[in-house]
């Protein structure tokens, strides 16, 4: 844990160098957030509702998702497989296995993007903003499992992170691909689940289980019913289905590195 | 002038090689706006039109926007600034072709490979799947190409000029990134401007950002047809307007530009 703060500090540090340069995109990420979200809610009042949803309560989910995503982004950019191939192409990560340290916190701590939190910040922002704006979260034990959720998203989409990383590791390059499951995930997320085709939702409900981490806790908070009848259950195994996506993530990760080659940079 | 179609096919030879790319980049395409067209499906649910939109022409839209999205580089380009920021530029200038004109037919290279590849590919599973509306006769064809490629040369203009910024700051990829945002949004890519508040929609109407994607979008779908021309004449008047300022700031960029040999 203090390596991990004195890579951050360190991080921290040269961010600051240029420190026009880290406004203008600190602000970007930020105006990044704020317009797309506004492109959503301008348009809204042409139409009315989305799926039996008002405006607040997509604003709920769309800022609980902008959140959580926005800190597992900021965090796990070390695996994040544009900059991670970057390591492995030019042979850091071999420099990091001969470490006498642990490779994880050394790959966490290489590269922490703090220009995205302005993306956070406004993530937070919306999301504060939706929860005063839909008074029948305002209870003990919804205030009490809301951060549970929150954790269990940043297992998950921690654990997109680490596998699109492991993928890295057999294709050496950084793949456009896993972008469909983090970035694609994440906007898919902000939306109720009940607006996709049956089989999108059936994948990102059993496959990924997209639709436990966000759309049905969201559905438990908003006091909503579940359109698709499935057991009351469902809202509560965000947690547990963040941590298994997590442990199998591991998994994959432990594997890909037992069969690491460096790429003799 | 024939220098102009030599880099323009010698850049679409170039960019047609990334295979790979070409295929992935489609699958994402196609995933995002199935997500996209969702979410204006559901905002439309059991009404059959809104803004004088049905669900056959937000579909339309969402595949026309992800099919030229490439072509008129909505998420913007920063080529020239690297050039600058790399010390190239000055090997640039020695070419015998100016600089405008060059780069200009190198980014014409991209966006007809964007539209081969990406473009057709995405208006044909779209129309196979989902049905989209297809211009109803040649002239309609011919109408919307000629916006297409008015929206292209305007998108070049602006995007030239905001990479210009790269001359006098050291901070120009901040600003474009900024620029680049504005754009998406104010285009008409993130949603139809005709669904925006009339007050954003008069204020979006005095910037050129609409016609580099909304105009060639409202052409196409020909919900307002007696406006075509008057849409293609604002796409003229912005494209000219914005390739002469563009010279402009070049000429002022050239006068402070100071290169030391080494």
């Amino acid at each position: 844990m203090h390596l991990y703060r004195l890579l951050l500090l360190a991080q921290l540090r040269s961010a600051l160098q240029y420190r026009v340069s880290f406004v203008l995109e600190v602000f970007s990420t930020s105006l990044i957030t704020v317009l797309e979200f506004a492109a959503f809610a301008l348009v809204f009042s042409k139409f009315g509702g989305l799926g039996g949803w008002s405006l607040a309560e997509v604003m709920f989910l769309y800022g609980m998702v902008e959140f959580a995503f926005g800190l597992t982004d900021m965090v796990f950019d070390g695996f994040d497989s544009p900059t991670f191939s970057a390591h492995i192409r030019k042979g850091t990560l071999d420099q990091f296995m001969l470490r006498p340290a642990n490779l994880m916190i050394q790959i966490f701590g290489s590269s922490l993007s703090f220009r995205r939190i302005g993306r956070l910040i406004l993530g937070i922002g919306i999301f504060g903003y939706a929860v005063l704006q839909n008074p029948q979260v305002w209870q003990l034990e919804k205030i009490l499992y809301l951060p549970l959720v929150v954790l269990g998203m940043e297992f998950y989409f921690g654990a997109l992170f680490l596998i699109g990383a492991t993928i890295t590791i057999f294709t050496v390059d950084s793949t456009d691909a896993m972008n469909l499951f983090t970035y694609g995930g994440k906007d898919m997320m902000s939306y109720p689940m009940n607006v996709y085709a049956d089989w999108l939702r059936t994948i990102f409900t059993f496959l990924f289980p997209a639709a436990l981490l966000n759309y049905y806790p969201a559905l438990f908070f908003l006091g909503k019913p579940d359109p698709f009848g499935f057991p009351a259950l469902m809202p509560f195994l965000a947690p547990v289905a963040g941590c298994v996506m997590f442990f199998l993530a591991l998994q994959f990760w432990k594997f890909g590195l037992r069969h690491y080659q460096s790429a003799g940079t | 002038m024939r220098l102009f179609w030599e880099i323009i096919s010698r850049s679409f030879q170039r960019h047609l090689t990334y295979r790979t790319a070409t295929i992935t980049g489609l699958i994402t395409n196609l995933f995002f706006g199935l997500l996209r067209a969702s979410v204006l499906l559901a905002l439309l649910g059991h009404s059959s039109n809104v803004g004088g939109w049905n669900a056959q022409d937000m579909v339309t839209y969402v595949a026309l926007t992800q099919a030229i999205m490439m072509v008129v580089s909505i998420f913007g380009w920063s080529d020239l600034m690297n050039t600058v920021y790399r010390g190239e530029i000055a090997a640039e200038l020695l070419r015998p072709t100016h600089l405008y004109t060059f780069w200009f037919a190198q980014d014409l290279g991209r966006s007809l490979t964007a539209l081969v590849t990406r473009g057709i590919s995405i208006m044909l599973v779209c129309w196979l799947v989902f049905n989209i509306k297809l211009p109803h006769s040649l002239e309609h064809w011919l109408l919307v190409l000629t916006s297409l490629a008015l929206a292209m040369t305007l998108s070049f203009a602006f995007r030239f000029t905001v990479n210009l910024a790269a001359f006098w700051s050291p901070d120009a990829r901040g600003m474009a990134r900024f620029a680049f945002i504005i754009l998406g949004f104010a285009s008409g890519f993130l949603m139809p401007l005709r669904f925006f508040p009339d007050w954003l929609q008069q204020i979006l109407a005095l910037t050129p950002f609409p016609h580099m994607m909304n105009s060639t979008i409202e052409i196409y779908i020909g919900s307002s047809d007696t406006r075509t021309l008057e849409l293609l004449g604002l796409q003229f008047f912005w494209a000219i307007g914005l390739t002469v300022l563009a010279q402009l700031i070049l000429s002022r960029a050239m006068r402070r530009l100071v290169i030391l040999g080494g």
